[in-house]
């Protein structure tokens, strides 16, 4: 990532703070990219053993697509509500890919009928459509959760980016990871 | 949903979540009391909150995964890709399962520039086959190229472990560098798989930490052998430019004492003249000078300069400088870095980094003998360090009860694995006990066997199923043993036979074979008569038993999962017999166990197609095995049981077996240190890394009971060994005051005698060797009994021995050629006798003996089955009551050899201790029945009466008093479960 794309970043980032909606519009491909590119690449150098997560992957695209040299709290707040939404995204595209693939084809065996990775996708789905149905039931609770599990936020940076206390976050994702349990486990 | 409805539920969600659980209830009581609906949801949610959080989680983190190796669940060409491992620069590696062989691989993708010099690609591919193709245990081999989507790919094996770089950990003036031992055994195992490969004229050119793997086992293999070369040519069209961060990770980048912990990249890509990994080039290589096998032997001389000093020899923060110093500098002497290498250690690896490649060594094997002089030389020196670590290895286990068997058996091998991790897969009590089981393939489900039936655990979830029983077996006791299973993972092969009355024990007329499914409903039937063994590795074919012969399977036959396509592939020679019948992981070898007319079992291979037999384990080993279990990586993993034990020990010992010579390609490596409880029916998942077995132990007591009713109840049975240790009665003493029995309870055999009123025993007398069949002589001066002093060697002579009864010098009244029975009557008789068997093994004689005279007259033969023969002579002498056999009535002969009585007692099948009443009206007859065995007085007519019952294969079995009041019992109490063990 070179220079001007930070330079940008952080522009488009300062200019959406200010209420410009089309910066938004420019800044998601940008950093939908970039995170991209980090989950293909970031497991190559994932150890055995290790499991990674995808919030280390929003903060070092954090660090390599914003200017760190003028940090500002607001473009950071905001860079992670829409970086942790695109991660939600792309992970959800590749695993609805997937499972469609296996729907599309002639026959299943056995063997992949069982398998880990399709079920484990189905997870993955099913929390996408769960947090999907919560956003349209509190959409707070449903950002919570998306800062928290795509966006790697702490209870308080949470709080902070939703303008609500530490509290409040705690109910909510207390209140929302036990619904979102249920409707994953009754897909 | 409302918001109204959502905000409601929230909030009583809350509540709940925040008051103490006992009182949760009540609040829900009285919150919901006019609102069912409202309850249940909530109570929905509060159920849901335990680990939602690491649910979401681990959702998440497994939807990144597949971002990043994105052809899990793929298949290509035969391979279904299951997993991703891990990659470097180079690509990602996968593990994948061969649908051809049913084994799994691992799956190195190339990058796609190295599709574009098909030249060099393919001299790639003959060289890295010539490296496999002589199978070295210190080179992994690659097992096939393929390609996909323009990407080039190998297919290697699998292994478990992980490479010296990840060993060694990061470099640094802070961590500790290796241990000498450990240093000098890989150094060993590495020149000698780089010996093998240069004797081809195969040189590595890239021998780095990242490319040596270090097995679970401790196996050192060299991995990518001649893929440096591939690149060198590559990656000159390349540029020299800093990498974009895409890639940077992934490169090795500049050696220093701050790497990232990253799977480095093996080359140093994109310089131009790129032929190995910076860090570890040799100086010829750094000039670009034409390559010989000395290159491997100065990388190698790097790697161990790592290993012992924790840092690296060459350093430079740009590839420039480290070339430079790799040409010119001279590394640190290694002992100034590490005080304790020793100064041989530091000759050797500083002649191997030698600039001058004259100077170097030569070759790897003399570089190996150096270190294999100094390894003999640390060895004394090191074993008292080696002797504290086995015992604090022993302590973190279970208890160090074996050391001193262990150290008389295996001197040099080193302790168990530390990191060995054991989980118990059920925990049933023992009137439930499990008695075996099967993991499946893919390791994921535990079916098993129990005295409730057959069940199916899912291993990670801990979810338990039971598996309905078969319409066909309705108010049947049934025995379950499962085998196996198929190459769906869903489906596995069980035996079946029904428990007492007019069914036998585990053999295969009575025997029949099933399907059970992990899914739904009872198992299905695939064979009447027919006993499966094992499931081959591909999952497609069930081997299995059809006919008893002597001690086993007369033939051995092959079936489909359907049970169609039935074709016999075994037949016993002669009056042998054939078990234990198993494939290879790589289902190209079978192993059985040949029994001979005489019961002496060997353990043998060969080829699946035909070829010479081997022999694995020759009788005199066989007999003191439990169990073999074949892993994907060669070895053998056998249970153990353990002598010099109080009983109900075994233990893992794993070896690896040339299975084609039949070598002995190590020495035996014992696993586990453990005691309590003994090992069989395991089984491992196709990629070898988790083995699952019955553990279990049994406790034998002497109980003791009064007699009413002529013999036919007891009333106040009451336990009179008051340890834990292994106690069996074996007789009474004239007077009816004491009990005789035996146990192990001071660590060998000892023969005790213990009155009823007491609460401990007399030690009659101690030896090595294997006690059975005491008796009192009708005189009721002297003990007799049997001393097998090598019970498991090639001819177990049997002595037998009298002793006083009131304890003192045991001696010897003659020998016996086999196994044999001891018989003796009641005064005022003065009968004892021996049965013995005839050579052929089909007779038993019976003859008179005197405890000082010794030897007297045959008195009758009767034919017989070896092994299922029980008799006793009856308390006046006069008659001698046998059974030949599980399912054979019981005959009575005189001492003439006449026949004069056959009781059928088919309810009692199968039979087998058989022991007089004093009253010589009746017998104390034991019979197996579901979950155990039985213990029963008989009539002459036939009439029973069940008296007692232990749980488990243990017989009880009854010796009546010889005044009639009491019977002493061997009470025994099984207990077993299905345990796992991983990282063994």
């Amino acid at each position: 990532m070179n220079r001007s794309t930070t330079h940008e970043v952080t522009r488009l980032l300062a200019n959406w703070a200010k209420g410009n909606e089309q910066a938004l519009g420019d800044l998601t491909p940008l950093v939908y990219r970039e995170l991209r590119q980090l989950a293909a690449s970031y497991l190559r150098r994932e150890r055995q053993g290790h499991t990674l997560q995808p919030t280390a992957l929003v903060h070092e695209a954090y660090v390599r697509l914003v200017d760190q040299k003028n940090p500002s709290w607001q473009n950071r707040s905001h860079f992670y509500g829409v970086a942790a939404r695109l991660m939600r995204q792309i992970l959800v595209d590749h695993a609805r890919r997937k499972h469609a693939g296996k729907r599309a084809g002639e026959k299943v065996s056995l063997e992949e009928a069982v398998s880990f990775q399709k079920e484990r996708n189905r997870d993955l789905l099913a929390l996408d459509s769960g947090l999907n149905a919560l956003e349209k039931l509190d959409q707070r609770k449903c950002k919570a959760v998306e800062l928290r599990y795509f966006g790697g936020l702490s209870m308080e940076e949470i709080a902070q980016a939703l303008d609500v206390s530490p509290i409040t976050v705690r109910r909510d994702l207390r209140m929302a990871e036990a619904w979102l349990h249920r409707e994953m486990q009754n897909v | 949903m409302t918001p109204e409805r959502w905000a409601q539920i929230e909030e009583l969600f809350h509540r709940a979540a925040e008051c103490a659980p006992q009182h949760r209830t009540a609040l829900l009581d009285q919150a919901c009391s006019a609102d069912p609906e409202l309850r249940r949801e909530v109570e929905a949610l509060l159920s849901c909150q335990e680990s939602a959080g690491d649910h979401l989680q681990s959702a998440v983190s497994v939807g990144l995964k597949a971002v990043g190796f994105p052809l899990v669940g793929e298949t290509i060409s035969h391979y279904h890709i299951l997993d991703g491992l891990g990659g470097g620069g180079m690509g990602l590696v996968y593990r994948a399962e061969d649908l051809k062989l049913g084994r799994q691989v691992a799956l190195k993708f190339l990058p796609e520039e190295s599709a574009k010099d098909p030249v060099a690609l393919g001299r790639f591919e003959r060289e890295a086959r010539s490296a496999s193709a002589f199978e070295h245990p210190n080179i992994c081999p690659v097992y096939e190229f393929g390609e996909h989507q323009g990407r080039p790919f190998l297919v290697m094996q699998l292994l478990e472990g992980q490479t010296l770089r990840e060993l060694i950990s990061a470099p640094g003036p802070g961590n500790p560098a290796m241990g000498i031992e450990k240093l000098l055994d890989f150094a060993i195992q590495i020149t000698t798989g780089l010996d093998a490969a240069h004797q081809k004229g195969i040189i590595h050119r890239d021998i780095k930490p990242a490319n040596i793997f270090v097995t679970r086992q401790g196996q050192a293999k060299i991995l990518d052998f001649g893929l440096a070369k591939l690149f060198s040519v590559v990656s000159a069209i390349g540029e020299d430019s800093k990498p974009d961060h895409g890639d940077d990770a992934e490169t090795e980048g500049t050696p220093s004492g701050t790497l990232p912990l990253t799977t480095p990249d093996p080359f140093l890509s994109r310089t131009g003249v790129a032929m190995g990994t910076a860090g570890y080039m040799s100086p010829e290589q750094a000039r670009g000078e034409k390559l010989d096998a000395r290159t491997d032997l100065f990388s190698l001389g790097l790697v161990l300069y790592e290993m012992a000093t924790g840092q690296r020899a060459f350093k430079g923060d740009t590839g420039t400088r480290l070339h430079d110093a790799i040409l010119k500098q001279l590394p640190t002497p290694t002992r100034q870095l590490n005080p304790n290498l020793p100064a041989k250690l530091e000759k050797i690896i500083h002649r191997a980094l030698k600039k001058d490649r004259e100077a170097r060594y030569q070759t790897a094997s003399e570089m190996r003998a150096d270190l294999e002089t100094l390894a003999r030389n640390l060895e004394t020196t090191l074993l008292g360090t080696r002797w504290r670590k086995m015992a604090a290895g022993v302590a973190t286990l279970f208890v160090a009860l074996a050391i001193f068997w262990f150290a008389k058996r295996q001197p040099p091998s080193p302790p168990s694995v530390p990191d060995l991790k054991l989980r118990q897969l059920t925990s049933n009590s023992s009137e439930n006990r499990v008695t075996g089981g099967a993991i499946s393939a893919d390791g994921k489900y535990l079916a098993y066997a129990g005295i409730k039936g057959l069940f199916v655990k899912f291993i990670d979830t801990g979810e338990i199923r039971a598996i309905p029983e078969p319409a066909a077996f309705a108010g049947k006791n049934m025995d379950w043993q499962v085998m196996g299973w198929l190459a769906d993972g869903i489906h596995f092969v069980a035996n079946a036979h029904a428990v007492g009355k007019d069914e036998g024990s585990w053999i295969a007329e009575t025997t029949s074979i099933w399907l059970g499914s992990v899914q739904d409903g009872p198992p299905k039937k695939l064979k009447d008569q027919g006993m499966a063994y094992s499931v081959s590795p591909d999952g497609l074919q069930i081997a299995f038993g059809t006919r008893n012969r002597g001690f086993a399977e007369g033939e051995i036959w092959l079936m489909g999962p359907d049970g169609e396509g039935a074709h016999k592939i075994l037949e016993a020679e002669g009056d042998g017999s054939l078990t234990a019948f198993s494939w290879s992981p790589d289902g190209q070898r079978i192993m059985y166990i040949k029994v001979d007319a005489l019961g002496e079992p060997t353990g043998v291979s060969r080829d699946l197609n035909g070829g010479p037999l081997t022999t694995i384990f020759p009788p005199a080993e066989m007999k003191e095995l439990n169990e073999i279990n074949w892993l994907p990586d060669g070895r053998l993993i056998y249970s153990v049981p353990e002598s010099g034990a109080m009983g109900n020990t075994c233990n893992y010992w794993a070896r690896r077996i040339d299975l084609r010579t039949g070598a002995r390609l190590d020495t035996p490596r014992r696993l586990t240190n453990w005691s309590g409880f003994c090992l069989s029916s395991g089984s491992v998942s196709a990629d070898g890394k988790r083995l699952a077995f019955l553990g279990w132990a049994n406790h034998n007591n002497v109980y003791v009971a009064d007699l009413e009713a002529g013999g036919s109840r007891i009333r106040n049975s009451r336990r009179l060994t008051l340890d834990e240790s292994d106690n069996n009665p074996t007789a009474w003493t004239a007077d009816s005051n004491a009990v005789i029995f035996f146990s192990k309870r001071n660590g060998s055999e000892g023969l005790y005698r213990q009155r009823l009123d007491e609460d401990s025993p007399h030690l009659i007398t101690t030896a090595s060797g294997s006690f059975s069949n005491a008796h009192i002589t009708p005189d009721g001066k002297w003990v007799v009994w049997f001393i097998q002093p090598n019970a498991s060697g090639p001819n177990p002579a049997t002595q037998l021995m009298r002793a006083p009864i009131t304890g003192g010098t045991l001696e010897l009244i003659f020998v016996a050629p086999h196994e044999a029975l001891l018989l003796c009557a009641r005064a005022p008789s003065t009968l004892c006798a021996v049965g013995e068997w005839t050579e052929d093994r089909k007779e038993i004689i019976v003859t008179s003996f005197d405890p000082v005279k010794g030897r007297g007259r045959e008195l009758l033969r009767f034919k017989g089955n070896p092994g299922s023969v029980y008799c006793d002579i009856s308390p006046d002498g006069s008659r001698i009551a046998a059974v030949t056999g599980p399912e054979e009535p019981i005959q009575i002969f005189s001492l003439r050899g006449q026949l004069t009585q056959v009781i059928p007692a088919k309810e009692l099948n199968p039979k087998s201790f058989l022991i007089w009443a004093a009253d010589g009206e009746g017998m104390f007859v034991t019979h197996m029945v579901k979950g155990g065995s039985e213990l029963v007085h008989m009539d002459l007519r036939g009439n029973t009466k069940a008296l007692w019952k232990n749980d488990g294969g243990y017989y009880p079995w009854g010796l009546p008093s010889p005044d009639g009041r009491h019977l002493a019992i061997q009470g025994a109490n099984q207990s077993g479960n299905m345990w796992m063990m991983e990282n063994f």
